[in-house]
C-alpha cells in the first residue's frame, strides 16, 4: 500500500557523487586490522571461524543460561537484588536531577531571584547565597573543518532516518485510513440501503451515537413496542450487523395444530428457513417477524387465562383449545427451524384449518394493533389513581365462536338432512333451508370505518345461522337460528326454535336450548307432532271419497294423544284402532294397534303386538308404500 | 375535575415545522379540529336573591345555604363549544330557494347544508387558574356537560347565561399518552353588517374568518386533566408529565405557565 501511494513523503536519498577513493578505504582497512603484510590464511580462517562462532547476544546468553536453573530463593533472591539496583539507579538520577535543577536555580537567581528561590534546595539556600553564580556566554574556540564535516554528516543521517520514520507512519495512518474510509462506505451503503427499503432508521436512545433501525410495531405491549428497536453495528470489514442486544437470535414462531380423536390431523406451515445468504434486510424482517410472533403468543396466553371457564388450558408454552367433543387446537410457540416432527402428526386432513387459523389469528392481532392506534389517539379520560386496563386481544374468542358454530351449523344441517331424508322416504314432501353465517354481511359497512378493519369487525360481531322449512301439513313451518357470542356472556351457541303449527298454536319449543340433543329432541317432536296432524287431516279429507269409490266406510283418525304420537279411529262396529308414529334421526315407524272400547290407553299398547307395521328408512331403495297409502290401507281393513 | 397546562406561543413561520415534529414525537397524525364557541356570561336572575330575611337565617336548612351559596356565589363566564366541519363555512343554509340552490350547486354540490339545528354543543365551564402554587404549571378546576342540540341560547338563558360573542377555533389535536396537545389559533367572524344579539345560523366562507392574532400565529397548548384535583399525588405526577413534554420540546417551543389573570372567567 506505502508503495502505492504517491505522495512523495519519503526523503531523497541522493547518492554520494564521489564514492571513497580507494587510498581512504585501503587507510580505513590499515587502521583496522592492521597492515596488509601480516595477514596469513590461518588467521583469515581463525578469524573466520570466531565469527561464525559468536553472534551478537552470545555474551548476555551466557550469563542468562544458568540463571534458568537456579531455584525459586534464588530466583527471589535474584529478583530483591535487580529491584534494590533499580531503587539505586532510580536514586541516583533523582539526585542527579536534584543537582541540576540547584544549579539552574542558583544560575537563575542572579537574575529573577523571587522565582529562583522556589525551587532551590534549603541545603544550598544556607551554603550559597543568592546570586552567587553568574554565566556570561564565551565564543567557543573554532572547530576544525573535518569536525564541523562529521557534524553536518551525522545530523544529516539523523534527519533522513527522523524523516523516514515520519513518512512511514504517514503512510500506515493513510493505509489504515483507507481501510477504514471503505469499510465506512461500506457500512453507511447498507444502512443507506436499509433506509431506502422504507425502515425506520434512528438513533438509539440510551446511546445517541450508534444508529438503531425500527422494525417494531408501536402499537404493540410496551414491552414488544420497545423489543422493535435494534442497533445497527459495523463489523470488523464494515458490514451491517443488527443487534438485538439480549435478545434471542432464533427465529421463533406460533405453530397452530388440530387434534382430532386424540390424533394431530393439521399442522400450519412454518415459514420457511431463511436462505444461506443473510442479508441485513432478511435479518430485519426475521426480527421483525419474530417480535410479532411472540407477541402473538403472549396475547393468545394472556387470552387464554381468562377463558378458562370455555375449557382452555395453558401450559407453559401451549394453549388448549376445545372445540367439540373430538377435535381440539393447540396452539405453541416454536423455533422455525426445528425439525418438523412428522411421526406425531397421524395426517395432513386439517392442514387447511390450520394454515386458516394461524392466518386469523395474525390478522386479530394486527387488527387489535389498530384499534390501540385509535384508542391511543383519542383524548384520554381524566387523570386517577385506577389504572386502565388494557382488555384482552380478541384472538382466540372470535376462533373458538366461528369454529363452534360452525360445528352447530354442520350438526344441524346433517340432522335435517337426515330427517328430511326419512321423511322424504315415506312419502312426505317437505323441504328446508340453510343459511350459515347469515349474520355476516359485508355490504353493511360503515364509510367512517377503513374497510380493512370493516371486514374484521363482521367477523368479531355475534354468528348467528337460520334454517327454515316447511312442514307435512301445509301452512306449518319452522325456524332455527343458533346464535354464538364471541365476547359476551352467555359464551357458546344457543338454538333458537320458533315453530308455527295451525294445528298446535299454543306448542312452543323452549327459546334457548344449549344442547345439540335437546335441539334435536325439540325438532322430532315437532315433526311428529306435524305427521299426527297430516295423518289426521289426510283422514278426514280422503274418507268421503273412499265411501263414493268403494262404498266402504273408512276409518277416521283422530290425533287422540299427539304428543306421544297417537291416533284413534273408531269405527262404526264399535272396534277401535291405534295409531303410533315413533320418529327418530333414523327412521319413521308407523304401527297399528286394534283395540276394544273408545279410549286407547285402557290398555297397554305394548302387550300386544302391533297388527299392522312399517318403518321407513332415508337410506332404503326398495319401494314401499307411502305413509299415506299405509294409512288408507289400514283404514280400509278395518271395514 | 382539574386541569393542568402549559402555554406557548408559535409563529406561522414554525407552524408547518412544528406540526411535523409533534405528529413525530406523538406518533400519529394530527386530528384537525374546528370549533365554535360561544361565550356566555351569567347574570342574576332578579327577585331570586331575596332570601335573607332577618333574623330567620339561623333556620335556614343546610340544603337553603347551599342554593344560597350558588346563587350569590361568583358569577363566571361559561363557554359552549359546537364542533363544524370546514365545509360547514359558507354553505347555503338549508330553507333557501330551489333556483338559488342550482346556481350555487355549481361550486359546492356534494356537501351538505350547514345545519344549525343538528349543531351538537358542550358546556365547558373554566375556574380561574388557582392563585399562588409553587408549581410552575397553570392548573384550575374544570368541568364539561354535553348540551341539547340545535338552538342553545333559549336553554341557557333559562338557566341564567346571556349570550356576549362567539368565535371559532381552528387547530390540530395530538395525544401523547395522558397529555392533550393543542395547537390552535382564534379566528374572528368577518365584521359584517348585522352584529346579532345570538350566535349565527349560517357560517360565513371560511376564507373570510381573521385571525385574531395579526400575524397568524398559533398557541400550543399541553393540558392534563385530573379526576380529584385533592389528590396532591395525581396532581403532582400530572405536572411531571407536563414538564417532561417541556423538557422534550425544549429545542423547538418554549411551554410555560399562563398569566393567571389573562385566563380570568370571572364576570364582574
Amino acid at each position: 500500500m506505502s508503495d502505492s501511494f504517491s505522495l512523495p513523503l519519503r526523503p531523497l536519498t541522493e547518492k554520494r557523487d564521489h564514492p571513497d577513493t580507494l587510498p581512504i578505504e585501503i587507510a580505513q582497512i590499515n587502521a583496522r586490522w592492521g597492515s596488509f603484510r601480516d595477514i596469513n590464511e590461518e588467521t583469515l580462517r581463525a578469524k573466520i571461524e570466531e565469527e561464525k562462532n559468536r553472534d551478537s547476544w552470545s555474551d548476555e546468553d551466557e550469563t542468562d543460561k544458568p540463571a534458568e536453573d537456579v531455584d525459586t530463593t534464588e530466583q527471589r533472591e535474584q529478583l530483591y537484588k535487580r529491584r534494590a539496583e533499580i531503587l539505586q539507579f532510580a536514586m541516583q538520577a533523582h539526585m542527579e536531577a536534584l543537582f541540576a535543577l540547584d544549579f539552574v536555580s542558583l544560575l537563575l537567581s542572579k537574575h529573577t531571584p523571587r522565582q529562583a528561590e522556589t525551587s532551590m534546595s534549603s541545603f544550598l539556600k544556607q551554603v550559597a547565597p543568592l546570586g552567587s553564580l553568574n554565566a556570561e556566554i564565551v565564543n567557543p574556540p573554532p572547530k576544525s573543518d573535518a569536525a564541523v564535516q562529521d557534524v553536518k554528516t551525522v545530523s544529516r543521517g539523523w534527519r533522513v532516518q527522523n524523516f523516514n520514520a515520519a513518512a512511514n507512519k504517514l503512510l500506515n495512518s493513510a493505509t489504515r485510513l483507507e481501510g477504514e474510509v471503505a469499510s465506512e462506505t461500506k457500512y453507511w451503503d447498507e444502512v443507506l440501503s436499509v433506509k431506502e427499503k422504507g425502515w425506520k432508521v434512528c438513533r438509539l436512545p440510551r446511546e445517541r451515537q450508534a444508529l438503531g433501525v425500527q422494525y417494531g410495531f408501536l402499537e404493540a405491549t410496551p414491552i414488544f413496542r420497545d423489543r422493535g428497536l435494534a442497533a445497527l453495528r459495523r463489523g470488523e470489514n464494515g458490514s451491517l450487523r443488527l443487534d438485538k442486544g439480549l435478545a434471542p437470535q432464533k427465529t421463533r414462531t406460533v405453530r397452530v395444530r388440530v387434534k382430532h380423536r386424540g390424533q394431530l390431523t393439521g399442522c400450519s406451515k412454518l415459514p420457511e428457513s431463511p436462505p444461506d445468504t443473510v442479508s441485513v434486510e432478511r435479518t430485519i424482517l426475521q426480527a421483525r417477524d419474530t417480535v410479532y410472533e411472540e407477541e402473538l403468543f403472549h396475547e393468545l396466553m394472556r387470552e387464554a387465562r381468562i377463558m378458562g371457564s370455555q375449557g382452555v388450558t395453558t401450559r407453559q408454552n401451549l394453549v388448549r383449545l376445545p372445540i367439540s367433543q373430538e377435535q381440539e387446537i393447540l396452539l405453541d410457540l416454536v423455533d422455525a427451524d426445528a425439525p418438523a416432527d412428522d411421526a406425531e402428526t397421524e395426517s395432513t386432513e386439517h392442514d387447511v384449518l390450520a394454515d386458516g387459523l394461524s392466518h386469523s389469528i395474525r390478522i386479530l392481532l394486527a387488527y387489535a394493533h389498530r384499534q390501540n392506534l385509535r384508542r391511543r389517539t383519542q383524548p384520554p379520560p381524566a387523570l386517577s389513581n385506577k389504572r386502565r386496563h388494557t382488555p384482552e386481544y380478541q384472538l382466540l374468542r372470535p376462533v373458538m365462536a366461528y369454529l363452534q358454530h360452525s360445528a352447530h351449523v354442520r350438526w344441524l344441517e346433517s340432522f335435517l338432512k337426515d330427517i328430511y331424508g326419512v321423511l322424504r322416504a315415506a312419502g312426505l314432501q317437505c323441504e328446508f333451508q340453510a343459511a350459515p353465517f347469515s349474520s355476516v354481511s359485508l355490504p353493511r359497512m360503515h364509510p367512517a370505518v377503513p374497510k380493512v378493519e370493516a371486514l374484521v369487525q363482521q367477523f368479531l360481531m355475534p354468528f348467528e345461522s337460520t334454517f327454515s322449512g316447511n312442514l307435512v301439513t301445509p301452512q306449518s313451518s319452522f325456524r332455527v337460528k343458533i346464535r354464538t357470542n364471541p365476547v359476551t356472556p352467555p359464551f357458546g351457541s344457543l338454538y333458537d326454535i320458533s315453530v308455527d303449527l295451525p294445528h298446535h298454536a299454543h306448542v312452543q319449543p323452549p327459546s334457548r336450548v344449549g344442547l345439540q340433543s335437546d335441539a334435536a329432541a325439540a325438532l322430532t317432536h315437532v315433526f311428529k307432532l306435524d305427521i299426527v296432524s297430516a295423518i289426521a287431516a289426510h283422514g278426514s279429507k280422503s274418507a268421503p271419497e273412499g265411501t263414493k269409490k268403494e262404498g266402504e266406510t273408512g276409518l277416521t283418525w283422530e290425533a287422540a294423544y299427539p304428543h306421544h304420537g297417537e291416533l284413534l279411529a273408531l269405527s262404526a262396529t264399535g272396534r277401535s284402532k291405534k295409531l303410533k308414529v315413533t320418529l327418530s334421526r333414523d327412521e319413521l315407524t308407523a304401527e297399528t294397534y286394534s283395540m276394544r272400547g273408545i279410549d286407547g290407553h285402557g290398555q297397554a299398547a305394548g302387550t300386544k303386538p302391533p297388527s299392522h307395521s312399517q318403518t321407513w328408512k332415508s337410506e332404503q331403495t326398495d319401494s314401499q308404500p307411502s305413509l299415506m297409502d299405509f294409512v288408507a290401507e289400514v283404514s280400509r281393513e278395518q271395514s | 375535575m382539574h386541569e393542568l397546562l402549559l402555554f406557548a406561543s408559535v409563529p406561522a413561520h414554525q407552524h408547518h415545522e412544528l406540526l411535523q415534529q409533534l405528529a413525530g414525537l406523538t406518533a400519529m397524525q394530527p386530528r384537525h379540529r374546528l370549533e365554535r364557541r360561544l361565550i356566555f356570561k351569567a347574570y342574576r336572575k332578579p327577585g331570586l336573591m331575596n332570601t335573607r330575611v332577618g333574623a330567620s337565617q339561623d333556620l335556614q336548612g343546610l340544603e337553603l345555604q347551599r342554593l344560597n351559596k350558588m346563587l350569590n356565589g361568583g358569577m363566571f363566564y361559561t363557554q359552549v363549544v359546537g364542533p363544524v366541519a370546514e365545509t360547514d363555512f359558507g354553505a347555503k343554509p338549508s330553507s333557501s330557494g330551489d333556483a338559488h340552490v342550482s346556481i350555487s350547486g355549481l361550486e359546492d354540490q356534494s356537501s351538505p347544508p350547514y345545519s344549525y339545528e343538528d349543531q351538537p354543543w358542550k358546556l365547558e365551564f373554566r375556574d380561574i387558574p388557582e392563585a399562588g402554587t409553587r408549581s410552575a404549571v397553570t392548573a384550575r378546576l374544570m368541568a364539561s356537560a354535553t348540551l341539547p342540540k340545535g338552538d342553545i341560547t333559549s336553554p341557557m338563558n333559562a338557566w341564567g347565561y346571556s349570550f356576549i360573542t362567539e368565535y371559532v377555533v381552528e387547530g390540530d389535536v395530538f395525544v401523547l399518552n395522558d397529555i392533550v396537545i393543542f395547537l390552535h389559533r382564534v379566528l374572528l367572524y368577518p365584521t359584517g353588517a348585522q352584529e346579532s344579539h345570538g350566535p349565527r345560523r349560517q357560517l360565513p366562507a371560511y376564507r373570510e374568518l381573521s385571525p385574531l392574532e395579526r400575524t397568524g400565529s398559533y398557541v400550543l397548548q399541553a393540558a392534563i386533566t385530573v379526576q380529584d384535583g385533592g389528590n396532591q399525588e395525581m396532581m403532582r405526577t400530572a405536572s411531571q408529565h407536563l414538564f417532561g413534554l417541556r423538557e422534550q420540546l425544549k429545542s423547538a417551543v418554549r411551554l410555560e405557565q399562563a398569566d393567571r389573570l389573562s385566563l380570568d372567567t370571572r364576570a364582574k
